[in-house]
């Protein structure tokens, strides 16, 4: 059976059914870290006392976090770039357009791993750093908060990445078959990975700066 | 469709460069170490204005359809909500005010 909707817009909703999905997933995915971070709220704001996090934390390799973060959202948008406008192109047969389309595609899907891979790498730092301190989840509340909410993050980071993986891989022979439901593809993959960038965005203030 | 992404690859770069001038900003304010309510306002605002840029650019919200606006804007009420309450709980101690009190007194 085809699934409907992949690439032509749905009359009802105005949207593909991939862009609708993606979306109603990642309004789930809002109330999973706002239950987080609404917890974090309430046991901070009650507390009698707080560490202060820039001096139990990195800072500044939080922000190497972020920039590499950033430019990973960066070089995603770019890797739809690379595909959207050649579409037509390759579904007439245009080998060339369709070759070269790929090419770029792959130098910035490949970026956007390596960008994850690298937050992966200074996160680890991160964690080995404070487990050779002898600060663990059970520590105290602060840094319960603060594994759960960055150890859930790097988790949503991994299944990006298994997904990008896929589709710089094995999953890019759509490209050929499919150019428009592949671009889409990419669309709604950046979607949520730049979902996770704006995690990001919210927890370095957060559980680093303030 | 080809001018259309060239334009938004323009864009795409304004908005990385945004996006990197407004961490170093929020980085250079927290050295300021500035009393925590003013430092809470300024650094979330900063987190609000960097996550919308990327929401509305690099996620294509901006010019989306009513049909992603409708449950994402129930989805922030519901989150706000949630924030809220929970934060309400702990009122007295936050705003100084006392109507916890108010069910504990005889």
């Amino acid at each position: 059976m085809e699934i409907p909707y992949t690439t032509e817009v749905r009359p009802d909703t105005g949207l593909t059914n991939p862009k609708l999905g993606i979306w109603l997933f990642l309004a789930s995915e809002v109330m999973l870290f706002g239950s987080l971070f609404s917890s974090y709220a309430l046991l901070r704001s009650g507390a009698p006392t707080w560490p202060v996090q820039h001096e139990v934390l990195s800072v500044p390799l939080a922000a190497l976090n972020t920039v590499v973060l950033i430019a990973s959202s960066v070089t995603m948008v770019m890797a739809w770039a690379s595909l959207a406008p050649h579409t037509a192109a390759v579904r007439a047969g245009d080998g060339e357009a369709e070759a070269r389309s790929l090419k770029r595609y792959r130098l910035f899907m490949g970026l956007t791993l390596l960008g994850g891979a690298i937050f992966l790498v200074v996160k680890s730092i991160e964690y080995s750093d404070k487990f050779s301190h002898h600060l663990y989840p059970a520590t105290n509340n602060f840094l319960g908060l603060y594994f759960t909410l960055t150890g859930l993050h790097a988790l949503h980071v991994i299944v990006g990445m298994i997904v990008n993986g896929f589709l710089w891989g094995p999953g890019a022979r759509m490209w050929r078959s499919e150019p428009e439901r592949f671009a889409n593809r990419i669309e709604v993959a950046g979607i949520y990975w730049h979902f996770v960038d704006v995690v990001w965005i919210f927890l370095f203030p957060v559980l680093y700066l303030l | 469709m080809g001018h259309d992404v060239a334009a938004q690859v323009r864009s795409y770069m304004f908005v990385f460069g945004a996006l990197l001038v407004l961490t170093l900003v929020t980085v250079g304010v927290s050295y300021l170490r500035l009393p925590e309510t003013p430092a809470v306002i300024i650094g979330l605002s900063i987190a609000l204005t960097k996550a919308a840029l990327v929401a509305m650019y690099f996620m294509h919200l901006k010019g989306e359809k009513p049909a992603v606006y409708w449950p994402l804007g129930l989805t922030a009420f519901l989150f706000v909500g949630l924030l809220v309450s929970v934060l309400l709980s702990e009122g007295d101690h936050l705003f100084g005010t006392e109507f916890g009190d108010a069910f504990t007194k005889e």
